[in-house]
């Protein structure tokens, strides 16, 4: 999700991540690069070539099968917490 | 703390080094500078957490190394020809890749030739094995001319010959 923006390094993703979880969520470098490591492989993300770009800080971008896949995982929670909320609704009724 | 975590990087799978290496101590120099300044507990606890997890990440990627067939997801080295050393642009390094393309330093016309008289040795071989004798005297006469040309194009080149003769 922290992609869907604009394309990010390691450090950068690891600040987004952090920002977007209010603080909750601190990840370490070894589980940030294992997650990008499958997303490679699975196609999701790709290596973001710029002109500047070292190897220190390789930025990371969304694909096109990535943005689909991420489309697909926030229409299951928006559809999970739907249901949620109409079952908290139904038993308060 | 720093040379421990490169230390433990070490012990990743030689594809996930060559991929992440350099990323990932800038990712922990970078978040390492930021605990400092929030003192010294704060940075001794984040430094724990990253080696911890770097020994964790390490088992991970060896057991998904040793447990996924690598057609299927990738998990071989890089090919450090096709690698595009950094500050080096995109056109001047495929470029130069595609002029030589090569794996010892011959010219592409050169290798080109040397695998087709190759393949053509290889088609002969298999046409005795088979006793198509037509097909092989055919593949015999079309070697002779392949490796003629080969030679003409080592000479070009000033190239050394490493392919044996035909008895």
């Amino acid at each position: 999700m922290s992609l869907a923006e604009k394309p990010r390094h390691g450090y950068a993703l690891l600040k987004d991540i952090e920002a977007l979880s209010n603080g909750r969520v601190q990840m370490s470098t070894g589980t940030l690069y294992g997650a990008l490591r499958r997303l490679l492989e699975d196609m999701w993300i790709e290596r973001f070539e710029q002109e500047d770009t070292s190897r220190e800080k390789q930025a990371y971008k969304l694909t096109t099968a990535g943005r689909r896949q991420l489309q697909l995982e926030l229409d299951r929670m928006r559809h999970l917490t739907r249901t949620g909320t109409a079952r908290l609704r139904a038993r308060e009724a | 703390m720093r040379r421990a975590y490169e230390i433990l990087l070490r012990l990743y799978p030689r594809d996930f080094r060559a991929l992440f290496t350099a990323e990932m101590l800038t990712a922990f120099d970078g978040s390492g500078m930021e605990h400092r300044v929030k003192g010294r507990a704060r940075y001794f606890r984040f430094a724990l957490k990253e080696l911890i997890s770097v020994v964790m990440g390490v088992a991970a990627e060896w057991m998904a190394k040793l447990t996924t067939d690598s057609s299927l997801r990738g998990r071989s080295l890089p090919d450090r020809v096709m690698m595009r050393p950094p500050g080096v642009s995109w056109e001047a390094h495929y470029g130069r890749a595609a002029l030589q393309g090569t794996k010892n330093g011959l010219p592409s016309e050169v290798m080109q030739a040397q695998r087709r008289t190759e393949l053509l040795v290889e088609r002969m071989v298999h046409a005795i094995a088979h006793h198509d004798f037509e097909g092989a005297r055919t593949y015999s006469y079309e070697e002779r001319k392949a490796r003629a040309k080969l030679q003409l194009l080592r000479e070009k080149h000033k190239c050394s010959s490493d392919i044996s003769q035909p008895a």
